[in-house]
């Protein structure tokens, strides 16, 4: 039976079992790590000790997104801190929610306010981006060994984005480098390399997450312009994501930095398949234009870029996403995202159709592990309530 | 075989109020939609959630020049998840209302017919609100 979309398999009685929750598509017992956490400061006021003073006293200027608003919350209604601080900044509930809910192994930080990468004021956003560094590493990894986190740039000037990933890049929880997937360019040209070599040299992955096409400094969210709602705008985040990946193939980034590996967040995975074979097929009859790209580019795909889970794809048929699961190597590209606490979050023991148990492994655990580096063997439980060493 | 299950006093769901209550190993949230009380389970159909909790809708609907206008608000419930929208009195999905449904109850307001009289005392004032399971 599925519960994804409406399918003519889906169940006509609803169901009335005394069951808390619909029988899951996925046993207890799992290991799952989380690709996209969201948390936030409770305050502004919790940055502000990290900015040097200068900008101390501008405080926390960001972009506000008024263009999208979501209709009613992009955040889960039922996420909001009984303190009443704003949704994702109460680690305890975020624990009891996520972590302890789901045992889960490890959840990676990803945080809020990333559209300090697309302010014009570039030394502003590169102070923004290191006072939220080092407030995500004194207010939160600290606080449960389960907490990977991730360094945030803006990518806007590659020198201090690369600056930032050899400050702070060899921290033991420290897993990756974060940025906001829109940018000024396409991120394959040379102008952004700097970032990658420090990602390359401290053996970081860079995730990308949209969330924020077509503001600040960014380009139109679509090439034929400004969507006209937030549903419009937010179905279409997956553009963004492929024309990084295929300007990330076409400049060579990924024979330059042939270890380096990039995850795509909140894209899903179903735009995969055709941006492979597409690039297959025109790198055939145009390759002789780009010698740096020396194997079909869907090898340099499998290889080097990663593919969060959420928003899962829900096709009417649960079974065609396994297809295209098949299609793109999951087994090595796929790894499980939640995005919690935001409105559109993955239940992990529901949100997937039913897999192979050796499939299930890698993308909600063993890939992941993988990416990110982490040993075989969590943190044990008594480890976890001393805090961080 | 229907079994009675007395969860409140009337009074103590207004106008456009729910309560959620714990009934026979289920999780249920009462309505109370302009005066008619209606019960859903509270667990939404596509990922489990707490569907209850989320928020009260009305329906958007299309005037004349097709510009999005509300009506029946505070007769959908709207889960704190994803956002999917179902009928509070009927239980089905606003999206596709023949194949996804949540469960509903019979709900019956029952003036001093008190089934657990040690927590809820006999009141002629306020009915008591009985869900049939």
């Amino acid at each position: 039976m599925s519960t994804l979309g409406f399918s003519e398999t889906m169940q006509k009685e609803p169901s009335d079992t005394p069951q808390s929750k619909p029988e899951p598509l996925v046993k207890g017992g799992r290991r799952v790590i989380d690709c996209d956490v969201h948390n936030i400061p409770a305050r502004e006021e919790d940055i502000l000790p990290y900015l040097p003073p200068f900008y101390r006293r501008r405080g926390v200027r960001l972009l506000n997104r008024h263009e999208y608003p979501h209709p009613e919350s992009a955040l889960r209604k039922d996420s909001a801190p009984a303190d009443g601080g704003p949704i994702g900044s109460s680690l305890p509930l975020l624990q009891e929610q996520l972590l302890d809910k789901y045992e889960m192994d490890y959840a990676v930080l990803t945080g809020e306010w990333s559209s300090m990468g697309l302010l014009p004021d570039v030394d502003y956003a590169a102070a923004l981006a290191l006072a939220y560094n080092d407030y995500v590493i004194e207010h939160w990894l600290p606080l449960d060994r389960r907490l990977l986190g991730s360094i945030r740039v803006a990518a806007q000037d590659p020198a201090q984005a690369a600056e930032e990933i050899r400050r702070i890049g060899s921290h033991s929880q420290i897993v990756q480098v974060y940025m906001i997937s829109a940018t000024a360019m396409p991120l394959g040209q040379r102008f952004y390399h700097p970032i990658f070599e420090a990602a390359r040299d401290m053996g970081l992955p860079i995730a990308l997450h949209p969330g924020w096409d077509g503001m600040g400094i960014s380009h139109a969210p679509t090439p034929v312009g400004y969507p006209g709602s937030y549903f419009e705008w937010h179905s279409l985040w997956a553009v963004g994501l492929m024309s990084q990946l295929c300007s990330l193939v076409c400049e060579g980034v990924f024979e330059k930095f042939p270890g380096l590996k990039f995850v795509f967040l909140e894209g899903g995975v179903s735009w995969v398949p055709h941006l492979m074979w597409r690039m297959d097929k025109d790198w055939k009859g145009l390759r002789s234009n780009h010698p740096l790209v020396k194997r079909l580019p869907s090898e340099y795909i499998v290889e080097n870029a990663r593919f969060s889970t959420q928003p899962v794809d829900e096709p009417p048929e649960s079974g065609d996403l396994i297809h295209i699961f098949r299609m793109i190597q999951a087994e090595k590209t796929v790894v499980f995202s939640s995005d919690y606490p935001h409105w559109d979050f993955d239940d992990p023991f529901h949100a997937l159709p039913r897999l192979e148990p050796e499939l299930a492994n890698r993308i909600f655990y063993e890939n992941a592990r993988e990416l990110y580096n982490l040993p075989e063997n969590p943190p044990l439980k008594t480890e976890l309530d001393q805090g961080h060493d | 075989m229907t079994e009675v299950h007395t969860v409140c006093r009337e009074g103590e769901i207004p106008r456009g109020g729910r309560n959620i209550v714990d009934v026979a190993g289920r999780s249920i949230g009462i309505f109370n939609v302009e005066g008619r009380f209606f019960a859903l389970k509270n667990v939404c159909p596509h990922q489990g959630a707490r569907l209850c909790e989320g928020t009260l809708k009305g329906v958007t609907a299309l005037d004349a020049d097709d510009r999005p206008v509300l009506e029946r608000e505070g007769e959908v419930i709207r889960c704190p998840w994803h956002g999917w929208e179902f009928d509070i009195a009927s239980g089905r999905s606003l999206f596709n209302p023949e194949r996804l449904r949540v469960k509903t109850y019979p709900v019956t307001i029952e003036e001093e017919v008190v089934k657990f009289a040690e927590t809820y005392p006999v009141s002629v004032e306020d009915g008591m609100v009985t869900v049939h399971i």
